[in-house]
C-alpha cells in the first residue's frame, strides 16, 4: 500500500514586492512529500530555501499556485485557520532556537501542548525532556542552558504537539559539532519512533545526505538531487 | 488558559512591564489626587461660601414668587427658608432712619449662622434663628442711630417691634458689599402688618434652598426654565466671586500640572511598550508556529492589558487616595474648618486615566504586534509593519482626550497640544540641521567627540525622538517653575498678609481726619481716601441712554444704575492704565464696563450728578484688578466736576484680629459711618492659597517621578543598540575611554540641545498660559535659559552615561556573542 501524501505542492510560486520591483522567489515548484519521509532542502544562501519551507508550514501566504497539507489547502485559509493546522500537524526548530527567554525548560515544552489545551501537558513535558537527556534541567530557563541544551529543549517542544511534519531550519547551524552530531541524532531517532515527516533546509551537506531525499533548491527552483 | 496566567505572570517581572506599571501608578495616582483634593477643596469652598449665602442655593426674584416653587422644593425633600429684603423708614421716638431689612421666616438661616451680641459694637456670638416674632434686632450702627437700647420699641411701618439683640452680622447679606443702609432683621410673620410692601417698592425675594447635591441640580434644572427678567439663581460660587476665581484658577494650574504627569508617564508608557514589544517580536511569531491563533493571542494579551491596568490603577488610586489625605492631614493645621470627606464618586477621573492611557499607549502597539507574520521566525527581515503615523495618532488622541476631561474644555489642552506639536516640529527642524552639521565636522572617526557627535546623525531618527522627548521633559518641568515662580507668587503679591479686611463708607469729609487719628493710634494700615458721589450716565454722545436701551431691553452695567464717582490725582493701586492719558481733562472708564457698553476713547458722555449734567470726553481706559479688596471705581471723572458736591468719602483698613474691638469702640464715635468687614472673606482665599501651594508641590514631585520614568525608558529604549555599537568599537581596537568619551560627548549635547529648545518652548507656552488661561501679564524669564541647558547636561549625561555604563564594563566579546 502507498504511503500517504503528507505534504504536496503545485505550481507553487512566490513573489515579494520590493522597492526595486517584483521578485519572484519561487518559480513554479511541484513537490509531493509521503508521511514519514525525511527530506533535506539545500542550496545557496538567498536561494529561497527559508522562504518554501515557511510557505510549506503555513507561516505565510503563497502568490499562486497549491498547497496541500494532509488534504487541507494551505492557499486558500486565514491565519486563524492555519495557526490551528499548525498547532495539529507542524512543529519547528529553528536555528537560534527561539526558547521564550520568561518561561523554564519544561514551560517552554508544554507551550504546544497547552495551546491546544492538553491537560497532560506537564507529564508529556517531562518525559520529553527525559527523552533529550535534559531531565535535571526542567526548571532552568533558557539562558541558564548552553546552545546544545537549548536546542534540545526545542526538540522537546518541536514533538509535544505530536506534528506530523516537522520543519527544521538549519538545526545545527548554532552549534559546534559535538552537540550538532547529539541533536541530529535526537532528531533523527524521535523521527522514526514517532513516525514523523521531517523537513529540513540545511547547508550541511552530511546532515542532508542522511535524509531519504535531497531536494536542491536553485534560483527559485527546485531539483530532486544526489549529494 | 492556566498557560496565559503563567505566561503574564512570568511577564510582570521584565523591566518594560514594571516600567508600563510604574507608570500608570503615577498618572492614575497624580490625577486621583488631585481630582480628590480639589474636590475636597471645592466642597469645602462651598460649604464656607454657603455659609455667606446662608443657603446651598438662592432663587433671587423682584417680585413675590409662585407658591410653588417652594412646593417643589418641598417635595424634592430640599430644606427651604424665605428672606424679603427691603429699604424703608424705621421710627423710634422722635427719628427716623433709611434702613435695610431682611424679614426671614423660621428656618433661616439654612447654612451659617447670625451674629448677635447684647453690647453696642461688640463683635457677637453665634444664632442659629432669626428673631421671634414681634422683635427686630438692629445692627449697632442702627442703634446708634435711632437712639434706642435693647428692650425698647421701634416702629416700622404700621407694626412695633422690640428690640431684642443687637445684630452683628447676617449670614445672607455679609457680603452685600455696598449697601449702605444700616440693617436690621424681623420675622417673615410680622411681615404683612407692616404695611411697608405696597406696589412698586423695591424689594427682593429670596427663596433659600439646602440639600444634597444631586437634589439641587434636579431642582436647578426644574426651576431655571421659569426664570424671567429680574430672577436669579444664585450659587455659592457665584457669590464669592473672588474666591471663585481663585479656585478656578487654583483647579486650572493643578490640572495643568497634572496633565503634565499624565502626558510624561504616557510617553514612559508608550517607550515602554515600543520596547516590550520589540522583545516579543519574536516569540509572537514563535508561538504562531506553535499554533497560537490569532485570537488566542489577543486574548492572551488582552488578559496581560487587563492585568496591567488592575495593577497599574488599582496601586495608582490607592497611593492617589493616600497623597491627597497625606496633603489634608499637612494642611489640617491650616484650616479653621476640617475638610469634608472625598467622594468616591470622584474616582472615575483617575480610572478613566488608566483606561485611556493604556488604550493609547499600549493597545495600538500590541496590536501590531500580534500582527506579526509567522514568517519572521525564519527571515527576520518580515518584521512588523511600522505604521508608526497611526500609533502617534492614536496617542495623541487619547491624550488630547483627556487633558480636556481634565480642563473640562479645549483651550488649555489646544494651547499645551500645539506648544508640543511646535516644539516636535522645531527640534526635528534644528536638531536635523545640528546634527548634519557635526557629522559634517567629523568626517572620519578618531576622538570620542568625532565619534559622539557623528552618532547623533547616524541614528537620525531615534535621536530625533529622544532630543523631542528630552525637550518636552525639560520643557514642562520648566514651564512648572516658571508658573510657579510667577503665578504663585502673582497671587501671594496680590493678597499680602497685611490685605485690607474694613471697608469704611459714609464717610464726611470732616470725619476724615478723626479716622485717620484712629488709624494712627492703632496703627492700622490703610489706603488713601476717595471721595463718593453718586450720578448716572443719561447720555452717549449725541444719544440718550434711555433711547439706546429702551425699556425692557437689557443695558450695559454702566447704564443701569446710579453709580459711585470719584476723582483721584494719580491711578490707583491695582489700576493701570490700557488707552489714553489719565491726567487729561475728561472720564477715565473701566475696560470691561467700557467694552460692555461699546465706548471707546473720545466718546463723549454724559453724566447727572443731583439734576446737574456734564458732558466729558472719555480720555483714559483702566483695567482694574477687582481681586485687590481696595476700593475700585468703573467711573473717574476730573476733580473740580465734583467739587461742588457734599462727598462721601471710602477707604480700606487692614485690622488685626486683636484690634477689632478697640477699632470698633473707637468708631462708635462716628455712628453713621458703615463698616463692612470682609476679613473673614480673605482669610478664606489665603487659605485656599496656602493649600494650594502645598498641593502643588506633591503634585511637582509626581510629575517628577514621572520625568525621570521617561528618561530611564528612553535611555533603554536605544541601550540595546548603544551596547551593540560600544562593542564594535572595542573590538576595532577602540579603548574604553574613548567610548566613554563618545558617550559623554553624544548625551551631552543631546541634553545642551535639548535644553535650550525646551527653554524657547517654555517661554512661549508660559506667555501663551499666562495671558489666556490666567489671564495675568505676561513676563520674561531669563532663569529658564539658564537652568534648561544645564538641567539638560547635567542630568542627560549623567542619566545617559551611568544607563549606558554596561557598554563600558561588559567585555567586547561577550557582547558580540550576544548579538
Amino acid at each position: 500500500m502507498d504511503k500517504i501524501t503528507a505534504l504536496q505542492t503545485h505550481n507553487l510560486t512566490h513573489t515579494v514586492t520590493s522597492k526595486t520591483g517584483d521578485l519572484t522567489i519561487l518559480k513554479g515548484i511541484d513537490i509531493e512529500i509521503k508521511e514519514g519521509e525525511s527530506v533535506a532542502i539545500v542550496g545557496a544562501s538567498g536561494s529561497g530555501k527559508s522562504t518554501l519551507l515557511g510557505l510549506l508550514a503555513g507561516l505565510d501566504r503563497n502568490t499562486s499556485g497549491e498547497i496541500t497539507l494532509y488534504n487541507h489547502s494551505l492557499t486558500s485559509l486565514s491565519e486563524e485557520k492555519r495557526a490551528l493546522l499548525r498547532g495539529q500537524y507542524v512543529g519547528f526548530i529553528f536555528q537560534s532556537f527561539h526558547l521564550l527567554p520568561s518561561l523554564e525548560a519544561i514551560e517552554n515544552v508544554m507551550l504546544p501542548s497547552e495551546l491546544k489545551g492538553d491537560k497532560q501537558a506537564r507529564q508529556k513535558a517531562e518525559h520529553l525532556l527525559e527523552q533529550v537527556g535534559l531531565s535535571h534541567r526542567l526548571t532552568h530557563y533558557p539562558r541558564q542552558l548552553s546552545g546544545g541544551e537549548q536546542q534540545r529543549v526545542a526538540i522537546a517542544r518541536a514533538f509535544a504537539s505530536e506534528p506530523k511534519i516537522l520543519f527544521a531550519d538549519e538545526p545545527t547551524g548554532n552549534l559546534d559539532e559535538e552537540n550538532g552530531k547529539t541533536v541530529i541524532q535526537l532528531l533523527f531517532d524521535l523521527n522514526r519512533s514517532q513516525g514523523t515527516t521531517l523537513i529540513m533546509v540545511t547547508h550541511d551537506n552530511a546532515l542532508a545526505s542522511m535524509c531519504d531525499r535531497q531536494l536542491i533548491m536553485s534560483a527559485g527552483q527546485l531539483k530532486e538531487g544526489n549529494l | 488558559m492556566s498557560f496565559a496566567l503563567r505566561f503574564i505572570l512570568k511577564e510582570m517581572r521584565s523591566s518594560e512591564v514594571i516600567t508600563l506599571i510604574i507608570a500608570l501608578i503615577i498618572s492614575v495616582g497624580t490625577v486621583t489626587s488631585i481630582s480628590l483634593f480639589v474636590d475636597r477643596l471645592q466642597l469645602s469652598f462651598e460649604q464656607e461660601s454657603a455659609n455667606l449665602l446662608a443657603a446651598d442655593r438662592v432663587v433671587r426674584s423682584d417680585e413675590p414668587f409662585p407658591e410653588n416653587w417652594q412646593q417643589h422644593a418641598q417635595t424634592l425633600g430640599l430644606e427651604h427658608a424665605q428672606r424679603t429684603s427691603f429699604a424703608t423708614m424705621i421710627f423710634a421716638n422722635d427719628k427716623l432712619q433709611l434702613s435695610q431689612i431682611s424679614a426671614v421666616t423660621e428656618a433661616y438661616p439654612l447654612r451659617g449662622e447670625f451674629l448677635v451680641d447684647d453690647q453696642l459694637f461688640a463683635q457677637g456670638g453665634p444664632a442659629k434663628q432669626g428673631p421671634a416674632e414681634g422683635e427686630i434686632w438692629l445692627s449697632s450702627r442702627l442703634a446708634s442711630l435711632l437712639d434706642v437700647k435693647i428692650g425698647q420699641s421701634v416702629e416700622v411701618g404700621d407694626k412695633v417691634l422690640q428690640i431684642a439683640r443687637y445684630l452683628v452680622i447676617d449670614p445672607g447679606s455679609s457680603t452685600s458689599a455696598f449697601a449702605v443702609s444700616p440693617r436690621a432683621v424681623m420675622n417673615a410673620a410680622d411681615l404683612a402688618a407692616t404695611h411697608v410692601i405696597i406696589p412698586g417698592s423695591r424689594v427682593r425675594y429670596s427663596l433659600l434652598l439646602a440639600g444634597e447635591r444631586n437634589t439641587l441640580g434636579q431642582y436647578e434644572s426644574w426651576i431655571k426654565p421659569q426664570l424671567k427678567d429680574g430672577q436669579r439663581w444664585q450659587t455659592p460660587k457665584q457669590k464669592g466671586q473672588s474666591i471663585g476665581q481663585t479656585i478656578n484658577k487654583a483647579e486650572s494650574f493643578l490640572l495643568l500640572s497634572g496633565t503634565l504627569a499624565v502626558v510624561l508617564s504616557g510617553v514612559a508608557m508608550a517607550l515602554a511598550s515600543a520596547r516590550f514589544v520589540k522583545r516579543h517580536l519574536m516569540q509572537v511569531a514563535v508561538l504562531k508556529t506553535l499554533g497560537a491563533t490569532p485570537r488566542i493571542l489577543s486574548k492572551l494579551f488582552s488578559l496581560q492589558l487587563f492585568m496591567l491596568f488592575l495593577i497599574g490603577a488599582g496601586g495608582g488610586l490607592i497611593s492617589g487616595w493616600f497623597i491627597q489625605a497625606g496633603i489634608a492631614s499637612l494642611l489640617s493645621s491650616l484650616m479653621t474648618t476640617a475638610l469634608p470627606e472625598p467622594s468616591i464618586g470622584k474616582l472615575w477621573l483617575g480610572i478613566a486615566t488608566g483606561f485611556i492611557s493604556l488604550l493609547a499607549f499600549c493597545l495600538p502597539l500590541i496590536i501590531r504586534l500580534i500582527q506579526i507574520s509567522p514568517l519572521s521566525v525564519l527571515q527576520p527581515s518580515a518584521r512588523i509593519e511600522k505604521n508608526a503615523l497611526a500609533i502617534y495618532a492614536i496617542g495623541f488622541v487619547g491624550l488630547y482626550g483627556l487633558m480636556c476631561l481634565y480642563t473640562q474644555g479645549f483651550i488649555l489642552p489646544t494651547i499645551m497640544t500645539l506648544a508640543i506639536a511646535g516644539v516636535g516640529l522645531v527640534v526635528s527642524v534644528l536638531g536635523w540641521v545640528m546634527f548634519k552639521l557635526g557629522r559634517l565636522a567629523t568626517s572620519g572617526a578618531t576622538s570620542g567627540w568625532q565619534i559622539g557627535l557623528a552618532s547623533l546623525y547616524r541614528r537620525l531618527t531615534p535621536n530625533l525622538f529622544q532630543l523631542l522627548v528630552f525637550t518636552l521633559i525639560i520643557m514642562l518641568g520648566l514651564i512648572l517653575v516658571g508658573i510657579k515662580t510667577s503665578l504663585v507668587s502673582d497671587w501671594q503679591a496680590q493678597l499680602p498678609e497685611d490685605a485690607p479686611n474694613h471697608y469704611l463708607f459714609n464717610v464726611q469729609a470732616n470725619q476724615v481726619e478723626g479716622i485717620n487719628s484712629i488709624s494712627q493710634q492703632l496703627d492700622l494700615t490703610s489706603s488713601s481716601w476717595f471721595p463718593m458721589v453718586r450720578g448716572r450716565i443719561t447720555q452717549v454722545n449725541e444719544d440718550l441712554v434711555e433711547d439706546l436701551y429702551p425699556e425692557g431691553t437689557p443695558e450695559p452695567e454702566l447704564f443701569e444704575r446710579e453709580m459711585n464717582l470719584t476723582w483721584a490725582n494719580e491711578v490707583g493701586d491695582g489700576n493701570q492704565v490700557v488707552a489714553g492719558d489719565f491726567h487729561a481733562e475728561g472720564i477715565s472708564l473701566e475696560q470691561k464696563t467700557a467694552e460692555e457698553a461699546g465706548i471707546t476713547l473720545g466718546d463723549k458722555l454724559t453724566i447727572s450728578i443731583g439734576g446737574i449734567h456734564y458732558t466729558l470726553p472719555v480720555t483714559s481706559i483702566r483695567s482694574v484688578d477687582w481681586s485687590s479688596m481696595r476700593p475700585n471705581f468703573y467711573v473717574i471723572v476730573p476733580k473740580q466736576t465734583l467739587a461742588d458736591y457734599p462727598a462721601n468719602f471710602v477707604s480700606s483698613f487692614f485690622v488685626k484680629a486683636d484690634q477689632a474691638q478697640d477699632f470698633y469702640h473707637a468708631m462708635s464715635r462716628y455712628p453713621t459711618v458703615s463698616i463692612l468687614n470682609v476679613g473673614d472673606l480673605l482669610k478664606q482665599i489665603q487659605n485656599i492659597i496656602a493649600q494650594l501651594s502645598q498641593a502643588i508641590q506633591l503634585v511637582l514631585l509626581c510629575i517628577l517621578a514621572a520625568g525621570a520614568l521617561v528618561l530611564v525608558a528612553s535611555i533603554g529604549s536605544t541601550l540595546e543598540e548603544r551596547r551593540e555599537e560600544g562593542a564594535l568599537l572595542r573590538v576595532l581596537g577602540a579603548k574604553a575611554s574613548l567610548v566613554r568619551q563618545a558617550l559623554i560627548v553624544e548625551f551631552g549635547f543631546l541634553g545642551l540641545f535639548s535644553g535650550l529648545i525646551a527653554a524657547l518652548g517654555a517661554e512661549a507656552s508660559l506667555y501663551a498660559v499666562q495671558t489666556f488661561v490666567f489671564k495675568s501679564a505676561a513676563s520674561w524669564h531669563p532663569l529658564l535659559w539658564g537652568l534648561g541647558p544645564v538641567i539638560g547636561v547635567v542630568l542627560i549625561t549623567s542619566i545617559g552615561v551611568f544607563a549606558s555604563r554596561t557598554v563600558l564594563k561588559v567585555p567586547p566579546m561577550h557582547l558580540l556573542r550576544e548579538f
